[in-house]
């Protein structure tokens, strides 16, 4: 069954409208067709790019766009990550018990903290870690 | 000094949490290496003046499968970063409950969760422990790990806990924003998300 329209009435700069139907006269295509293609390209550019996708991210965080609309763009599986992600934020976890002194790093690792730095080298190689 | 060495497993396997008096944490390997690698790491970028790491196996009664420390002991091997973490975490075994739970899980959970993950999971659900501490919480393995939990409320991210320890003084609050920061641009940490901690923690 083929899907419900929806009709959508929009007022467009004369030139942008010109220009289309110049196009289609070539593509023989309906300017409505046009214009749908147009729209569905659009989306796809958007879904797939990092950085509307991290707007879309932000928007959900800030609460200035519902779970659905964060699904259907950022697809359910990231969606629902967020929303569980969202919602652990208010939750509290066990107090923690701080002993009155802390072991010395002695004590603790049986000697000194061992530490890295990356020679020159292998700097460069690093310096992504 | 009171470690997890004083805790004991009781009859039934579940944690006897009566000596030590801590919450009881389960952690996967990731938590335990992230939280080791700004201890070592002697770059200018990394935070410093605190042990994250320390802080957290003295604060609550940690709690790993067996198989946590081997996926440790494996990353111990080179000379980067990474492995040096490694070697810091094996030095503070001893403050860590091992428990062998291989034959409980003839296989990983399956849905893209590795050993230690199930491990840590079965843990979790089946002895008395209070909450499951994970690094998962940028990709889908996070649903994941919510999916496999009975309980999804003992779940708790890495960023969460490092604010709840600035909260009774264990971390300052200028080291756990500097290291959110450190981990940010180093581990692609979901920046909004530790954001909101911060706003609701450290603000």
């Amino acid at each position: 069954m083929p899907e419900e329209k929806k009709r959508v009435d929009f007022n467009a700069d004369v030139s942008v409208i010109e220009s289309a139907d110049s196009i289609t006269e070539v593509t023989n295509d309906t300017r409505t067709d046009f214009i749908i293609d147009a729209i569905k390209n659009e989306i796809r550019k958007l879904r797939n790019d990092e950085d509307f996708r991290q707007e879309v991210v932000d928007a959900y965080y800030d609460g200035r766009i519902d779970h659905s609309i964060a699904e259907d763009i950022l697809g359910v599986e990231e969606a629902t990550r967020m929303k569980l992600l969202k919602e652990s934020i208010d939750r509290v976890p066990p107090e923690p018990q701080l002993e009155d002194s802390v072991p010395t790093d002695e004590e603790f690792y049986d000697g000194k903290v061992p530490t890295w730095k990356p020679d020159e080298r292998s700097k460069s190689a690093s310096e992504g870690t | 000094m009171e470690t997890g060495r004083e805790v004991q497993v009781g009859e039934r396997g579940n944690v006897d949490r009566r000596m030590a008096g801590k919450a009881v944490a389960v952690v996967d390997t990731n938590v335990l290496l992230n939280l080791a690698i700004p201890v070592v790491d002697n770059r200018s970028k990394a935070p410093t003046g605190e042990d994250p790491f320390k802080t957290l196996l003295v604060s609550y009664d940690i709690h790993v499968p067996d198989s946590v420390l081997g996926e440790v002991t494996d990353a111990s091997g080179g000379d980067d970063l990474l492995s040096q973490a490694a070697k810091l975490v094996l030095r503070a075994a001893d403050s860590l409950t091992t428990h062998d739970v291989r034959d409980e899980i003839q296989e990983p959970l399956d849905y893209g969760l590795d050993r230690g993950e199930s491990e840590a999971i079965w843990l979790t659900n089946n002895r008395n422990v209070d909450f499951l501490i994970t690094d998962e919480f940028g990709s889908t393995k996070y649903l994941l790990l919510n999916l496999a939990l009975e309980d999804r409320n003992k779940l708790f991210t890495t960023p969460h806990i490092l604010c709840t320890l600035t909260a009774d003084g264990a971390l300052h609050p200028e080291y756990v924003e500097e290291a959110l920061t450190y981990y940010f641009e180093t581990k692609s940490w979901d920046g909004k998300y530790v954001g909101l901690l911060r706003e609701r923690y450290l603000r």
